[in-house]
């Protein structure tokens, strides 16, 4: 007995040391070799200005809201949500939810956490950014989380509660106030990890200011009076009007991430093989759009347009047909309607324009005609035209649009009549300018009506035949986050594209 | 030896292991161990003397001997105590001579460690022998395989003096003495039933085939950490399959082999072709997300059973190939046995991936004989696709209700079958030729080929008592169904022991592999996937017309609207998706008996494999950017390291106690350092190296991750009667934060032989009841994810860095500093008992299974910036109930009949998850039309999806704008897993031929599938056949309640039926089948006359014959495509497959 119960005390000693030493090394081991354990601010923020511009490009912007906006055609069934009201098959209506929360919605807040507070600029220009991020959402939902968006890691929040959108609108304009008004020249910036102005504080002051009059424009038809309040308070702190202050994002050819993520969507969802005819989803421009150009004989339909001719890009007006939205059929004149020129549009190394003094002019105009701003209507309608056709010089020489065809436009388009015709030449223009920019084309046509479109009725669609206020929110919502996915339904409405989201009011 | 890692080796000593186990060992000296044998064993009857059984017991358990001897024999004989002493300072025999010496009894020496003892008469004996020449009867022992029997006992009726052994050849010669002709001879030997054969005249050479027996009785299993025991001792259900089970009608993969064969296993073969993956699920799904299949373990080491690049998932596309597991890479030639540790107790030592159970594969040994034997095993099977699709083939290519007029229209509506009616006269179509518009029923049969498997073995062993080896050689061919697809492996594998001297023994296992897969099938989505266009293409298309895939330029030739719905043939020709894995297994141990009841055994073991992977969808898909391609590659090297060091005791306590103690350690390492490449469009067509692409991506994956452990188990046998046994372990996790890294965990259990205590009625034969709890603790497999990390973009932007947040598995998780060791604690309980003469028996469980803290990667709201976060709250339980029946309903002489029926029932329960949460998403179907959940309240892996809404008098609500039906909310379809399953084997013996016969079924799940989606939007499906000629009439309530009636036109029918993929729940279908799985049919080949061959039979085979029972339209309920946690969905894999074929086994 004495010898078991040696072993026994044997085993026990053995074993009480062996608690102390049997963890040796694990902590070290569990680090990840190929990561890093913190933040660095500044390179996270190219990361979130990276994917704020490159979600979703294809599906929201040239399938969803390009297509319903008559910009974009296909005569496909499965891409042709914003063609023909169809939901066949895919997530396209919720990519901001699936990559744009946990994208960039998430970097940009992972970047303001890890910023000091004495970092007066980085999260000054964070800040905006984050609006900027969060405005494009929630114009195309509605009732978005806002508040309470992105704090699954800082405070373990795995079912945000939905703002509602009057909540988020009065929120982001006010953090685009306190922001502007901090930015400090004298104090540090991102530099050149500030792809859009390389840490120019000035710069980006007016970017604040020119997205609030972006906003506050926004509210035009709900609420006219903080629109003027906002829209005043913007013009105040100065906005981009020169060509020199456009937030421009640049491109160069490389990897995914180094791409124009506009021209890498396009070519790799339909017009990569370059003959017109081999578009794998289908798609062309639009009719409503080619002839709208047509007819106001645009020079900007030549650097936008292109129709395949003998193996060519032939960008002549005469040769420009737009493809008819709602068909169901591959046409026999496929090949003959226009696509976006490979010179210019699809091209890797193209910018993205993010707010042009041509948008900026267009709000003024707006503004002026409402009576919210005292400078004068036609001059900034005309100056916003010719900063648009100067702006497709920065997508390369095929961009260029002579200064002559610039002035002879200005001249035949002088912005006069009625207050409902000046506003459906600006909204026209809007139309027009901010091509490519789908989601701000949309969301301006919903606020003023105009360009005036004509919807498409084909049998199917899930529309009842109309064009659609909103996309929807995802499944998944209603799977892991129904509470608060309910309460945005129940005071915004059904979840159907139907559904008109809060400064959308009839 | 390269393979032990230094590092690994200084690990476990700084870890203190070698002195916790070493220090009891080396103070056990000789003398205390004498000094202690005085104290505390059986104790002496009256002053000095002790029985003759109890004194043979102590020399049984002092010298690990066995004695087999008539019951009775040993009644009333007392021994004096001196002499016992005395005994036990002896060698064994000399030991056994002495204490029989007083007694008119004799032994034999069966083999090494089993002894007869029978009545000597010395007078008689001679006597007789002398006085009567009585006859010698010569004759020989075989088993059913026709393999000699060495060792068993041939005794003559009545006469127990009358006895001998076969030899290693299975050959006796037994002297009949005294006694007369005819005599009935007793044969028996363990393993197998007892047979009683009549001898008339010993001239002619006794020739006795013995059965396997598959009784309780006295079967050796091998349990944790190898260790053989008594099956009657265990306290909790194990299961042991020969190996020899898996060698004639062949699974590619041995593990899908186990289908059928034992209750509470649940075993799933994969619609991945050859070479792929098995799915093995005991006692339910004991994890909500971590990894569900059992711990693999190759004689007492655990193997890696990974899947290099994962499971395939349910929606993807491109290449979402299964790459195959661990065990497909166990050669079934080379097992000797199989068992199953279902429950906690039975894998508490093995530690916290034990929790779903352990499978405990026993390879072959080299034995002691003249010369070297050689085993050779050979089959050939061929495989056809089994067809199931039913389609409509009224109405033929088209769209609402019109045949192509044109080329470009042919193409346009190359998946549409919503044609006109057909009318064999000749139509347009996708090739610009004319083809009548007439049913294409064979596209299935005319675009897969026959496969073929050829597997080859041939394995040597030979060597003597000291050293002995087993080599074998094997090879597998094996030709897929689908074009161009081939898997190919080479196993080697050595196994050697040796005995140094008479304390120290070694074993050494070395096994290479290499495995060779051509083109594996993708399945999921349409993208790569050679099987969806098979399935979808229009019905009056012949799928022939698609060939080759490419034109002049390779560009593939698009048949339909969408260049992502791959052509068939483009895909078979052209895509390469080829890997290549080198794996070693190598294995030492060295045992060192310091007494004869007291070793120490170290071993250790490396699983290690090289992968390369390289997957090419090639310039011309018109799916990819340009149509010029994409590249994957994945290059990996996966170790899995363990070293362990044990050390045995055992002794009698007071004479009737028996007591074993066992303690240990052990330390495991995984390493996997991979490589992903990806990459998109070749600049050069055809040019196929990820030098040549636009954009390429590098991903290390470098993970490490180790446990330590401690454990130590105590078992108590009383008089045979009753066993107790106790075990504990303590891990030490690497990926868990330091506070929380280690759990220890106890188990319990306890055996009772009724039949033993208790006076039963006679016709119970044998009776036991057993009962165990245990509970086992375990971490995430996945280092890395206690604290968020960041991650570089490799290249930057315009010239500056760009960081971004590390993903697990492609998705933001929130991670967590906090994770805890999770616990799962079962207890099970059990009887079985053996009944007329052990004609009858059953083995009945019922368990109890409860997993708390589990580790769960839970889907999150993606607002939260996150898509998962991992949680340490979730509950599960599983219950249920396995029975096993045996019986033998006919045996005579020539013809016998056995049977064997397991049905399992288990019944799953999500209890918790996270706060607030009150589902986890799991799983995707391709289209989100469906998903997989673990639900609170529901069982494991719930399908939900949707159904058209209806109100409460179960009228349809239609929405009056759209004309669609309203769908309802997300809801419950039904479980993804089967909780019932069963397999009934019978196996006939007449003379020679002997017929085996498998039959297995599964009931309870649902099956979403994917296919029947698509079929129904392209007019596939019978049920589209509706509204046809004259439209199709709708009528229910609009969203305002109103009365609601509208026809859909012919020329919409196809957008109406196309919506249908919102109602989820028109697309499920039950997946319960019953399935005649095997068929063997084997002739024993007389080859006695052969001096060449010891044995020989030919076998017809085959598997997956006949569906006997199923509910599911289009699709064998068994489609699965991932040996991942979600099952539940269809979705075009490669179609299943019967097989036939011969197998040839002989012996030299």
């Amino acid at each position: 007995m004495k010898m078991r119960f040696n072993f026994l005390i044997y085993t026990a000693i053995a074993a009480t040391l062996l608690i102390q030493s049997c963890d040796k090394g694990f902590e070290e081991m569990n680090v990840n070799p190929d990561a890093s354990s913190s933040a660095v601010p500044e390179y996270m923020f190219s990361k979130a200005l990276l994917d704020a511009l490159n979600n979703s490009w294809f599906a929201t912007d040239a399938l969803a809201c390009g297509g319903s906006m008559q910009q974009f055609a296909t005569y496909k069934d499965v891409p042709g949500i914003g063609d023909k009201y169809y939901f066949q098959q895919g997530t396209y209506p919720y990519d901001y939810f699936t990559t744009g929360f946990p994208g960039a919605v998430n970097e940009i807040a992972t970047v303001i956490n890890a910023l000091d507070s004495s970092e007066v600029n980085e999260l000054s220009i964070s800040r905006i950014w984050r609006v900027f991020i969060m405005h494009r959402i929630t114009d195309l939902y509605g009732d978005i989380p806002y508040s309470e968006a992105a704090q699954g890691y800082t405070t373990n929040n795995f079912t945000p509660s939905y703002d509602a959108q009057k909540d988020i609108y009065a929120d982001m304009l006010n953090e685009l106030d306190e922001a502007a008004q901090a930015l400090d020249a004298s104090k540090t910036t991102f530099g050149a990890g500030d792809y859009i102005y390389e840490g120019d504080v000035t710069k980006w002051k007016k970017f604040a200011y020119s997205l609030m009059l972006r906003l506050g424009m926004r509210m035009s038809k709900i609420d006219a009076t903080s629109a003027q309040t906002w829209v005043q308070k913007a013009i105040a702190g100065g906005v981009i009007t020169d060509d020199a202050d456009i937030a421009t994002m640049k491109y160069t050819d490389g990897t995914s991430l180094n791409r124009n993520p506009r021209a890498a969507a396009l070519l790799s969802n339909d017009y990569a093989v370059a003959d017109g005819t081999s578009n794998t989803e289908g798609g062309k421009l639009a009719q409503t759009f080619i002839n709208l150009l047509k007819d106001n004989n645009d020079p900007r339909l030549n650097v936008i347009a292109i129709v395949w001719k003998d193996g060519k890009a032939d960008t002549s007006t005469a040769l420009q047909f737009g493809m008819p939205n709602g068909l169901l059929l591959k046409p026999d004149s496929f090949v003959y309607y226009s696509e976006p020129n490979p010179s210019t549009i699809l091209q890797y190394t193209a910018p993205i324009i993010v707010m042009s003094a041509a948008e900026v002019n267009l709000y003024l105009a707006e503004a002026a005609v409402r009576g919210w701003y005292s400078g004068d209507a036609a001059t900034t309608f005309s100056a916003a035209i010719g900063a648009s056709m100067r702006n497709w010089a920065e997508f390369g020489t095929a961009g260029v649009i002579a200064e002559s065809k610039i002035t002879a436009y200005q001249a035949a388009h002088t912005l006069t009549g009625t207050t409902a015709q000046q506003l459906e030449m600006i909204g026209n223009e809007y139309y027009v300018s901010m091509f490519l920019d789908e989601q701000e084309i949309h969301a301006n046509w919903r606020r003023l009506g105009y360009p005036a479109l004509t919807p498409v009725n084909i049998s199917g669609n899930i529309t009842g035949g109309t064009i659609p206020r909103r996309l929807l929110y995802p499944p998944s919502e209603e799977s892991v986050n129904a509470a608060s996915l309910q309460e945005a339904i129940d005071r915004q409405g059904a979840n159907l594209m139907t559904t008109r989201i809060w400064w959308d009011k009839e | 030896m390269n393979i032990l890692n230094q590092n690994l080796i200084l690990g476990l000593l700084s870890c203190a292991l070698l002195p916790g186990i070493a220090a009891p060992v080396s103070a056990q000296t000789p003398a205390m161990y004498a000094s202690m044998r005085q104290t505390d064993n059986i104790p002496y009857h009256k002053a000095g003397t002790m029985s003759l059984k109890d004194a043979l017991i102590r020399l049984k358990k002092l010298q690990n001997i066995r004695f087999a001897y008539r019951e009775g024999l040993l009644d009333g004989k007392m021994v004096p105590a001196d002499v016992v002493d005395k005994a036990e300072t002896m060698e064994a025999e000399a030991a056994l001579k002495l204490l029989l010496s007083d007694f008119a009894l004799a032994y034999s020496r069966v083999n090494k460690t089993q002894y007869s003892i029978y009545t000597r008469d010395v007078n008689t004996t001679i006597l007789n022998y002398n006085a009567l020449f009585a006859d010698k009867l010569k004759g020989k022992i075989t088993g059913p395989d026709g393999a000699p029997v060495p060792g068993a006992t041939i005794s003559v009726k009545g006469n127990s003096a009358l006895v001998t052994v076969a030899n290693d050849k299975g050959d006796f010669e037994l002297n009949l003495k005294d006694a007369t002709l005819p005599v009935v001879l007793v044969v028996s030997s363990i393993g197998f039933d007892k047979q009683e054969i009549t001898v008339n005249s010993a001239a002619d050479l006794v020739s006795v085939t013995l059965a396997e027996s598959n009784k309780a009785l006295s079967e050796v299993v091998v349990t944790a950490l190898g260790i053989k025991k008594d099956k009657k001792a265990l306290a909790y259900a194990v299961t042991e399959v020969k190996g020899s089970d898996f060698t004639q009608a062949r699974e590619v993969n041995v593990a899908n082999a186990l289908t059928g064969k034992i209750a509470g296993v649940n075993a799933t073969s994969l619609a991945s072709g050859p070479g792929g993956s098995s799915r093995v699920i005991i006692r339910g799904n004991t994890s909500l997300n971590g990894d569900n299949q059992p711990l693999y373990v190759v004689n007492g080491m655990p193997i890696d059973n990974t899947t290099p690049g994962g499971s395939p998932t349910t929606g993807g596309g491109g290449q979402n190939v299964d790459r195959g597991d661990g065990i497909g890479g166990i050669n079934p030639d080379d097992i000797e046995t199989i068992s199953v540790l279902k429950g906690g107790t039975a894998a508490a030592l093995y530690g916290s991936r034990a929790a779903n159970g352990v499978i405990l594969i026993t390879t072959k040994k080299g034995r002691a004989r003249k010369g070297v034997g050689v085993d050779y095993n050979s089959t050939f099977t061929a495989e056809t696709p089994v067809v199931f699709t039913d389609w409509q083939y009224e109405y033929g290519q088209g769209d609402g209700g019109v045949k192509p007029s044109s080329q470009s229209q042919a193409v346009t509506w190359g998946r549409r079958s919503w044609g006109a009616k057909m009318d064999g006269q000749n139509y347009i179509a996708f090739d610009g030729k004319e083809h009548p518009y007439s049913p294409q029923k064979n596209n299935i049969q005319n675009f897969y080929r026959t496969g073929s498997t050829y597997t080859n073995t041939v394995a040597f062993n030979g060597g003597n008592e000291a050293l002995n080896f087993r080599f074998s050689l094997s090879n597998t061919n094996s030709k897929s169904i689908v074009p161009n697809s081939k898997f190919d492996k080479k196993i080697a594998n050595l196994n050697l022991n040796a005995v140094l001297g008479k304390k120290i023994s070694i074993e050494a296992i070395a096994q290479y592999n290499v495995e060779n897969a051509t083109n594996r099938s993708s399945s999921g989505d349409a993208t790569g996937n050679p099987n969806w266009g098979v399935y979808m293409i229009a019905n009056t298309v012949d799928i022939r017309s698609l060939d080759p895939g490419y034109d002049a330029n390779g560009r593939e030739i698009q048949w339909n609207e969408t260049a992502y719905a791959s052509n068939p043939y483009f895909v078979v020709n052209r895509f390469k998706n080829n890997d290549t894995k080198n794996r070693f297994i190598g294995q030492a141990s060295v045992k060192y008996d310091i007494l004869k009841n007291l070793y120490v055994k170290g071993n250790i073991s490396r699983d290690f494999f090289n992968y390369d992977y390289v997957g090419i969808i090639p310039t011309g898909t018109v799916y990819t950017t340009g149509a010029a391609g994409e590249y994957s590659g994945i290059r990996n090297a996966v170790s899995e390291t363990n070293s362990m060091l044990t050390a045995n005791y055992n002794t009698k306590l007071a004479g009737t106690i028996g007591l074993n103690v066992l303690a240990g350690g052990n330390s495991r390492r995984y390493k996997s350092n991979q490589t992903a490449i990806t990459g998109t469009q070749f600049i050069i067509p055809f040019f196929y190296s990820y030098t040549n692409l636009s954009t390429v991506t590098t991903t290390p994956t470098r993970n490490n991750v180790a446990t330590n452990s401690i454990f130590g188990a105590v078992d108590l046998d009383y008089k045979s009667v009753l066993f107790l046994n106790f075990s504990g372990r303590e891990d030490w996790f690497s990926t868990l934060s330091p506070q929380n890294n280690h759990i220890f965990y106890p188990a319990v259990g306890s055996s009772f032989i009724l039949s033993d205590a208790v006076q039963l009625p006679k016709a119970i034969s044998f009776a036991k009841v057993r009962a165990s709890w245990a509970q086992v603790g375990g971490a995430t497999p996945d280092p890395y994810i206690l604290n968020q990390s960041y991650s570089m973009v490799q290249g930057g932007h315009e010239g500056q860095p760009v960081q971004t947040i590390t993903q697990s598995n492609g998705a933001n998780l929130v991670t967590n500093s906090n994770l805890k060791p999770l616990t799962s604690t079962t207890y099970e309980v059990g009887v079985e008992a053996q009944l007329l003469n052990n004609r009858i028996g059953f083995d009945i469980t019922y368990y109890n299974k409860h997993t708390t803290n589990d580790i769960v990667t839970t889907a999150i709201s993606t607002t939260s910036g996150y898509n998962n976060a991992l949680l340490n709250v979730g509950k599960l339980s599983n219950k249920g109930i396995e029975v096993l029946l045996t019986g033998t309903p006919v045996k005579s002489k020539n013809f016998t009949w056995n049977v064997s029926y397991n049905v399992a029932y288990n019944q799953s329960k999500v209890e918790q998850l996270a706060a607030g949460l009150t589902t986890l998403q799991m799983a995707t179907s391709v289209g989100s039309w469906a998903f997989i959940h673990n639900s609170v309240g529901s069982p494991y892996g719930v399908i939900k999806g949707y159904s058209a809404a209806k109100n409460e008098k179960g009228e349809t609500i239609y929405n009056s704008a759209t004309g669609y039906e309203q769908k309802s909310a997300l809801k419950n379809l039904g479980n993804g897993v089967p909780p019932l399953t069963m397999g009934f084997s019978n196996t006939f013996n007449y003379k020679r031929l002997s017929l085996d016969v498998l039959v297995d079924g599964k009931f309870g799940n649902k099956v979403f599938s994917v296919m029947n989606v698509y079929a129904t939007r392209f007019g596939l499906h019978k049920k589209t056949l509706k509204g046809r000629e004259n439209g199709l009439e709708l009528s229910g309530v609009d969203q305002n309640g109103n009365a609601y009636t509208n026809t859909i036109p012919v020329s919409n029918l196809r957008l109406y039926y196309d919506n249908t993929k919102n109602y989820t729940d028109q697309f499920i279908y039950d997946g319960s089948f019953v399935k005649l799985r095997q068929v063997v049919l084997s002739y024993q080949i007389p080859v006695q006359k052969l001096k060449i061959v010891q044995s020989a039979s030919l076998s017809f085979v085959a598997r997956n014959l006949l569906i006997l029972y199923k509910n599911t339209d289009n699709f064998d309920p068994e489609s699965s495509y991932t040996n991942s946690n979600a099952q539940g969905f269809e979705a075009f894999g490669i179609p299943r497959t019967r097989s036939f074929g011969l197998n040839l086994m002989a012996k030299f």
